[in-house]
């Protein structure tokens, strides 16, 4: 289960937030509650990320939200230190993450939990959101106790 | 080869450049006018024979800080001529030349320009340091509504972390990379028309602030004021030119998610736009006299390496490894003008098309790479690929 917790590591607020669509209202509404909502296809049962209204497998127009939840894996990262708008706290580290129980979801979002210089490929990691720009909810994942750090 | 692609029915005429620098006082549509002025005189053509025109980007990019759109139907106008031929894109631009070679091949227009105008120098020192990418606008459309809303705020960080991923599978280095911005360092130093001309050394490189990891300053192209532009021309009219350059191949492939951070890898894009390169030419990566690589950042550079052949998946950094390959007087020297890192940021390759045609024409001067026949040009702007062979007519 995902939460929508106060962020230990830089603030996220400053930024530029999403135009939100008819195919993305739901996810954004859902991360306002802390829940990961990725598409699944009910035909081919293919999972994927952003939603798109069809299968990206089967081509199948008849795809639901799927809530993602169980421990993500960092695909890669980079810990960001430039200040590209006034007031950006820096540094942040931003992570790919995806999720051995969703194949074929993948999100890019923040890492806290942990120091941005611990960011590491194949670290695991926790569904979360923090506080972003223009009062959404951003993916902020959350680094798992062990193998965290050195 | 019997077959007879479109792309050779064409040549290159002419390429022009305003001046270009960190920041220049006149506006981006003077230098647009300065760069289309001389890309037609180097065609050995009159504004009169111009009849097609083509802009990037077209109207979509306006999102970012310092992307001129100089807009076409003004160009035109101030240049009092007619066209019958007229493109301004945004998604589609593999290569600057891509679609007014489509247009000249199939008798649209006998004559097209194409042109790219940046103030992002001016920008950057207006908002007090390299600005956001998107940052005009309020909200982050499309594929940016994944990007910046999370702090992916620059290309910097959108392509880093497939850097990272690179680095880590292959067990490439910081202290390999270094030398593709040493390199083209060096050869700035020979183009009096470069940004940034001193020496690079090694310590500068990895002494350099980080500006998202592993990318660190010296892997970032410079913001630049300028205008590029390009004469596209039919084969045919070649008594009519100066010093017309063919194009032997052409190619800008999609493949696999066109999306910042859903790629399986970043290599894929510039892999399958090379294979149908060169599926469309008898020639072959041994054939290549000098390489314009796209350069926004030194592991695209990376990347078309491998994509192209010269070297094998994961094999850059030890090809490019003390420099000697890719500098002039080596196998294939490598962003001859200093390209992007040191030249300046043109953008979309049109300072890499520029720096080729030159270079088969042998007007490079001081970088002239000695009886060059064959130059590579490549493109890479997220998932938009491009990548082209240009031969000495």
């Amino acid at each position: 289960m995902g939460a929508l917790a106060a962020p230990e590591g830089p603030d996220a607020t400053v930024g530029i937030p999403p135009a939100v669509t008819e195919e993305t209202e739901a996810f954004w509404s859902a991360a306002s509650e802390g829940r990961l909502l990725a598409e699944r296809c009910r035909s081919c049962g293919a999972e994927s990320f952003p939603p798109r209204g069809m299968c990206r497998t089967c081509r199948g127009r008849d795809t639901e939200a799927v809530e993602v939840t169980g421990r993500g894996r960092v695909y890669s990262f980079t810990v960001n230190h430039q200040q590209w708008l006034p007031g950006l706290e820096v540094p942040y580290a931003l992570v790919l993450v995806e999720f051995p129980e969703h194949p074929g979801v993948r999100v890019f979002g923040r890492l806290r939990g942990c120091p941005a210089e611990a960011a590491r490929i194949d670290m695991e990691v926790e569904v979360g959101f923090q506080p972003g720009p223009g009062g959404f909810a951003i993916p902020s994942f959350v680094a798992c106790g062990e193998g965290v750090g050195r | 080869m019997s077959t007879e692609w479109l792309e050779r029915r064409v040549v290159i005429s002419g390429v022009g450049q305003s001046r270009v620098g960190r920041r220049l006082d006149e506006s981006g549509f003077q230098l647009t006018l300065d760069a289309i002025l001389a890309a037609v005189a180097d065609a050995g053509l009159r504004v009169d024979d111009i009849d097609g025109l083509a802009m990037f980007p077209g109207g979509g990019v306006a999102n970012v800080p310092g992307y001129v759109g100089a807009r076409l139907y003004d160009v035109q106008d101030a240049l009092g001529i007619t066209t019958r031929w007229r493109e301004g894109r945004v998604e589609g631009l593999s290569l600057p030349f891509y679609g007014a070679a489509q247009a000249v091949a199939t008798g649209e227009a006998r004559h097209a320009v194409i042109y790219r105008t940046v103030k992002e120098g001016s920008a950057a020192r207006a908002a007090g340091g390299r600005p956001a990418y998107g940052s005009t606008k309020a909200e982050a459309e499309g594929p940016l509504a994944w990007l910046l809303p999370v702090g992916a705020l620059s290309p910097v960080c959108q392509v880093a972390p497939y850097a990272t991923r690179y680095m880590h599978e292959y067990g490439v280095t910081r202290e390999q990379l270094a030398w593709i911005p040493l390199v083209q360092r060096s050869h700035a130093a020979r183009n009096p028309d470069a940004v940034y001309r001193e020496a690079l050394t090694l310590d500068d490189y990895l002494g350099a602030r980080m500006i998202s990891t592993p990318i660190c300053l010296y892997d970032c192209d410079v913001p630049v004021d300028g205008s590029t532009a390009i004469v596209v021309s039919a084969a045919e009219a070649a008594p009519d030119l100066r010093a017309p350059v063919r194009i032997e191949s052409m190619a800008g492939v999609i493949d696999g998610r066109p999306s910042w951070e859903q790629w399986e890898d970043m290599g894929r894009v510039g892999r399958a736009t090379a294979a149908a390169m060169w599926a469309r030419t008898d020639l072959g990566p041994p054939d290549v006299d000098v390489a314009q690589l796209y350069d926004g950042f030194t592991i695209e550079v990376v990347w078309w390496l491998e994509a192209l052949g010269f070297c094998g998946t994961g094999e850059a950094g030890s090809f490019v490894e003390g420099g000697a390959r890719i500098a002039l007087g080596g196998a294939l020297p490598l962003n001859t003008w200093g390209g992007q890192l040191s030249g300046g940021r043109l953008h979309a390759a049109f300072g890499h098309t520029a720096e080729a045609v030159r270079q088969l024409r042998g007007e490079a001067g001081q970088r002239q790479v000695p009886g060059a026949e064959v130059a590579v040009v490549t493109n890479v702007g997220g998932y938009e690929a491009g990548a082209a062979l240009l031969t000495r007519w």
